[in-house]
């Protein structure tokens, strides 16, 4: 037992050194569980607060210190990779008492896609909202006890997305290929982890990202995939009725909603402007909502920001982008109730 | 509260501390235990613990009015009281749904329209298991097999012991309440067989399960697609092994748990994959599931006393009521006809043939058995007939265009896995993990041990439930 007990602990010693000599730092998960405990902070929060859904544009291009330290009050994150943002939304419209902020990030190619519960965009969301709602004691146990490992640990690296680079025994063994593919279809390119995530949610691209074009190159690649192979029309209609609904409610009891689209460049840039118009789709919700919006493409200061993958701003961008935006939304009066005002 | 989990690692090491504590003498152990196992099951949900109560005292007391009472007629009251709750729990949250389901399909075939709202049921994790493991009890108490428990403390942690109270081995009472009579204190070399036992199961589950198995048999029985014949006997296989090793996993630790407490689980699995015959099978594959189906259903309802005919009825009947035990679907059913069928069919051939075993024939006819299990598992695993259907006749080379869904490595990896499993099961299908382990040099028995940890470890069992708490 002593045996097994020494070489078990030298060889996990071991895997980490390793691991860590290659590049590798230890990084949290965004899992369920994760956002869950963000989930449960809407229940206590007041009118002052602050609370962020939509995709990973806002994952990313919204950061935490830096809006708190522009207003006094940090957020809660509730933003979902991948994610239509509307069965959040609905699950705080609908669940909770909530009346204060809630910032709804508009990426065109997610918000408009679907209102189908199956369907990846709208899953996603949904599967992080049942959670929630039935997560176990257990489970709440074992999500706090696993964030110190995933703190300091790079080998505690399981992750809910599955990337290409997970060091996990299941991530390494899939990463197996024997050369001649059987496979007739084509496959989906790699897809590594591209950003750092703290316990609070707040997401930061990482520098690999931004600073060296050809790993950029393989996030493009992943994009480039997704966006050839969807071939399913934006739900335009059904989307809209569906947000406009919650949002009427929201308002109605006295919450303060803000819609925000975020920056895009090189494909995305033009795949939103060709099938996804901002007058045909965005400013219709705009209209339709009444909320008070904010699009990049407005401001001087925002419209020329690069997103190093065509999505998402790298970290030093993504401050700016806050800042700034904190500044003008401050400016129009959105934030009347944050704490420097 | 998963045994893979970090929570039960903490939960285990409290327990395990206060156990061996000097501050509680025997009966405070007890209590501690009975507290634990309550802790271990509120901690998924914590009103359905509820349940375990309502079973406890009905059983309890119908446990002591059996005892004393000689009035026939009142003693099967009393049998039919416990049975009612019991079954009554069972039909309710396991079977309720599936009931309305076929009533509104049996009304709609009548031609009347009835379009009732599904009900919102929970199934409480582990009810088969512990309502057929206090059922039991009052069984043997009603056939007087077994005395009472000598107080209440020890029914309750028969019904609620922590080890085994979700996915068994289903226990008998006579084999685990008097267990608890007397102190119990694991042995330094029980308690270090108990933590390997418990590392062997964590290692099954997490990491052959889990890891390795369990994406294959994912991908291919989620598949909408007509697949090619490889893609369908890799998925099933897999199945075959993630099951085995998932539940196999939860009884091995299980056993290995209890055993550091001092207190002794029957096996529940004697390497089924070698197994000769169906017979051979039940007596090696959730023993304590079968021997249970055995003596509570198969031999009251006759069993092979009443001449070939009632025998083959008992026997389809019983593994029918297995194949419902496992879930609320025809698939299920249909996964126990096949077991009947194959049970009878063997019972047939026996009459009419006499094989002597040797080493040739007996690897063969394990590996017809096993390929023959491979095709009833494909009913328990696919959701949906269309899916069983589809994989048996791509398992039968009836799709030679089928679709090839899975990679290379990952065919490699699942025929090289399964091999390995059955080779191993054929070599030890005589022996013990016990046997065998004493004639390893204990270094050498240290290092796998290490290896094992360590491929647990950088595993980390993703897998949020092992396969038989549904059950």
């Amino acid at each position: 037992m002593l045996i097994a007990v020494a070489l078990s602990l030298l060889s996990l010693v071991a895997w980490e050194c390793y691991w860590r000599a290659h590049g590798k730092l230890p990084d949290i998960d965004d899992n369920k569980d994760l956002w869950a405990v963000q989930r449960a902070k809407v229940e206590t929060l007041s009118k002052e607060d602050v609370v962020l859904m939509g995709s990973s544009r806002v994952l990313f291009d919204i950061q935490l210190n830096e809006w708190e330290k522009e207003t006094g009050i940090r957020p809660i994150q509730l933003a979902t990779a991948g994610a239509s943002p509307l069965p959040i939304f609905h699950d705080i419209v609908n669940n909770t008492d909530y009346i204060g902020t809630v910032i709804v990030g508009v990426t065109p190619g997610l918000f408009f896609s679907t209102t189908f519960p199956e369907a990846g965009p709208w899953k996603r969301a949904q599967t992080r909202v049942e959670h929630y709602e039935n997560r176990t004691y257990a489970q709440r146990i074992n999500h706090c006890l696993s964030m110190p490992l995933q703190k300091h640990l790079v080998f505690i690296s399981t992750s809910e997305e599955g990337w290409s680079d997970d060091i996990d025994l299941k991530s390494l063994l899939n990463s197996v290929s024997l050369g001649a593919e059987r496979l007739e279809k084509p496959q989906f390119p790699p897809f590594y982890k591209f950003e750092y995530m703290d316990e609070n949610r707040n997401v930061r691209m990482s520098d690999k990202t931004a600073n060296d074009t050809a790993f950029a190159r393989t996030v493009k690649n992943v994009w480039q995939s997704i966006v050839e192979g969807n071939d399913r029309p934006p739900q335009k209609k059904e989307t809209t009725q569906f947000f406009v609904e919650d949002a009427k409610k929201f308002k109605a009891r006295g919450g303060n909603l803000i819609l925000l689209r975020c920056p895009s460049t090189g494909l995305f840039k033009d795949i939103e402007s060709k099938h996804l118009a901002r007058t045909d789709f965005w400013q219709e919700l705009v209209k339709a909502t009444e909320a008070k919006a904010y699009h990049y493409a407005d401001y001087e200061s925002l419209k020329n920001l690069d997103c190093p993958e065509w999505s998402h701003l790298s970290g030093p961008d993504a401050s700016f982008f806050t800042a700034e935006l904190v500044k003008i939304m401050k400016a129009d009066g959105a934030l009347t109730n944050s704490k420097t005002n | 509260m998963l045994f893979n989990s970090l929570s039960f690692v903490v939960f285990l090491v409290i327990v395990l501390a206060l156990y061996y504590s000097k501050i509680f003498k025997w009966t405070g152990k007890k209590r501690m235990l009975l507290l634990a196992s309550y802790v271990f099951y509120g901690l998924w949900n914590p009103p359905l613990v509820i349940l375990l109560w309502i079973s406890t005292l009905v059983d309890w007391t119908a446990g002591n009015k059996l005892a004393i009472e000689e009035n026939q007629k009142k003693r099967k009251m009393w049998l039919l009281l416990s049975m009612f709750v019991n079954l009554g729990f069972l039909a309710f949250f396991k079977y309720g749904n599936f009931l309305l389901e076929n009533f509104t399909l049996g009304l709609n075939a009548l031609g009347l329209a009835y379009e009732p709202k599904p009900m919102d049921i929970i199934l409480p994790m582990g009810i088969s298991f512990y309502t057929f493991q206090t059922m039991s009890y009052t069984i043997d108490m009603y056939n007087k097999k077994i005395k009472p428990a000598r107080t209440f403390l020890d029914f309750a942690l028969y019904v609620t012991f922590f080890p085994q109270l979700v996915a068994g081995p289903i226990v008998r009472a006579k084999d685990l309440i008097t267990q608890f009579y007397e102190e119990k204190k694991a042995t330094s070399q029980q308690f270090i067989w108990g933590t390997f036992l418990l590392t062997i199961g964590l290692f099954q589950k997490v990491v052959l399960a889990d890891t390795l198995l369990a994406d294959v048999s994912d991908q291919v029985f989620g598949s909408k697609e007509m697949l090619h014949s490889l893609d369908a006997w890799t998925g099933t296989l897999a199945f075959s092994g993630q099951i085995f090793f998932d539940f196999a996993g939860y009884s091995t630790c299980a056993i290995g748990i209890a055993l550091m407490l001092g207190i002794i689980l029957p096996d529940n699995f004697r390497y089924p994959y070698a197994a000769i015959g169906f017979s051979d099978l039940w007596k090696r594959w959730h023993i304590s599931l079968s021997t249970w189906l055995r003596d509570y259903l198969y031999i009251p309802l006759g069993g092979n006393r009443n001449g070939l005919t009632r025998m083959y009825v008992a026997l389809m009947l019983t593994m029918l009521l297995g194949g419902l035990w496992h879930g609320a679907a025809w698939t299920f059913v249909i996964w126990g006809a096949l077991h009947g069928m194959y049970l009878v069919v063997e019972r047939l051939l026996k009459t009419k043939i006499t094989i002597k075993i040797n080493a040739l024939n007996g690897v063969l006819l394990a590996l017809l058995t096993y390929t023959l299990v491979n095709f009833t598992w494909v009913f328990f695993r696919a959701r949906e007939f269309s899916t069983a259907k589809n994989m048996i006749s791509s398992m039968l080379f009836m799709n030679p265009e089928g679709s090839k869904i899975l990679h290379g490595f990952d065919v490699l990896k699942v025929l090289t896995l399964i091999s390995l499993l059955f080779i191993c099961h054929w070599i030890m299908r005589n022996t013990s993990m016990k046997e065998v382990s004493k004639k390893i040099h204990p270094v050498i028995l240290g290092v796998i041990w290490a290896m094992l940890l360590f491929l647990i470890s950088i595993s980390q069992g993703s897998g949020e439930q092992f396969i038989y708490f549904q059950f």
